[in-house]
């Protein structure tokens, strides 16, 4: 009988590692070849009833609207920011300095007020989209200091009717 | 000594500590790779912002809406009207109105109503803002009201 003769060598039963490494290098270079790098999106909501835009609201609301003028140069780049009368001028910092401003009228985040608060863009029809949502987003709040949570500012975001600008013009 | 006569010449390769790899390496890529991302446009270079974080609860039915421009390989604009990119087609912005009534059609006949069905813009970061503010109006004359802008994270 073959049993026996079979003896010390073939116990180890060796399995076939060719065909396996041939399947597992595929399957990884297709999830290398499939993969693109997508980078997290993420949204900034904004509620927009249509009533709202035609007929001003009847019951007085307690604090007045908080103005952001968004002005634009010719080529749509940022010219300058006003918050209410306060220019805020141009510059890397001046998103930075709008959410400071911000956070002075509020007072402090997390602030019951805010939930009454509103804030009003009015932005340059020719500017360029990036800078309005760079004010909503400083409207909206910061980064806590670990950079993972959102600590809250103002939640209410609406938009004035664009300045200037043509329908026509693409 | 003793000298092992039968044993082959041929040296053995260990195998077990590269398949150990390639298979970390094969379920990296698996976790990594989204299928999904259908709805984004390649052509729309979102603009990026540090609070921009993904949402928490998903909607169950959105509306997205890819605004941006043509595009050639390098990245440069070659067509100064923005246009929406929507199934395939491209629209120009402000012609986009019978596409929002006939999308607000659809999620009448789901017994949806429009206004509770958010409208994602992915616009890019060089549209003009009043365009977006224009499509938001044609939009609300539909019956969508709520409105969620997106933009990449940006990473401190």
């Amino acid at each position: 009988m073959k049993l026996r003769s079979s003896g010390r060598e073939a116990e180890k039963i060796e399995p076939q590692m060719a065909p396996m490494i041939d399947v597992v290098f595929q399957l990884l270079i297709f999830f290398m070849l499939t993969l693109n790098i997508v980078e997290p999106e993420g949204d900034f909501n904004v509620n927009m009833p249509i009533t709202d835009s035609s007929a001003p609201s009847d019951d007085m609301p307690k604090f007045p609207d908080i103005k952001v003028r968004l002005v634009a140069n010719e080529d749509g780049s940022l010219n300058t920011i006003r918050l209410g009368q306060v220019n805020l001028g141009n510059g890397p910092n001046v998103f930075a300095g709008l959410n400071h401003e911000i956070l002075k009228i509020i007072g402090r985040p997390g602030n019951p007020i805010t939930k009454d608060m509103e804030v009003q863009l009015e932005a340059d029809y020719n500017l360029h989209y990036e800078y309005t949502l760079k004010a909503v987003s400083a409207c909206t709040g910061r980064l806590d200091s670990s950079g993972k949570h959102i600590i809250r500012y103002i939640e209410k975001i609406k938009f004035a009717p664009p300045v200037g600008g043509t329908k026509s013009s693409g | 000594m003793r000298i092992k006569s039968k044993k082959p010449a041929v040296a053995e390769i260990d195998m077990t500590p590269m398949i150990d790899i390639v298979f970390q390496l094969i379920a990296f890529f698996m976790v990594i790779t989204n299928f999904e991302q259908i709805q984004a446009d390649e052509r729309v270079k979102l603009p990026s912002d540090s609070l921009a974080k993904p949402p928490e609860v998903k909607a169950a039915d959105e509306l997205v809406l890819n605004i941006g421009f043509e595009r050639n390989k390098a990245g440069e604009i070659t067509d100064p009207e923005a246009y929406v990119f929507y199934n395939g087609e491209r629209i120009p912005v402000l012609k986009f109105g019978s596409s929002f009534e006939q999308e607000a059609r659809i999620y009448k006949q789901k017994n949806q109503d429009p206004k509770d069905v958010p409208v994602i813009l992915r616009a890019d970061a060089l549209v003009k803002t009043g365009l977006i503010q224009d499509l938001i109006k044609i939009a609300q004359e539909s019956g969508f009201t709520k409105f969620a802008f997106k933009a990449t994270q940006k990473t401190q």
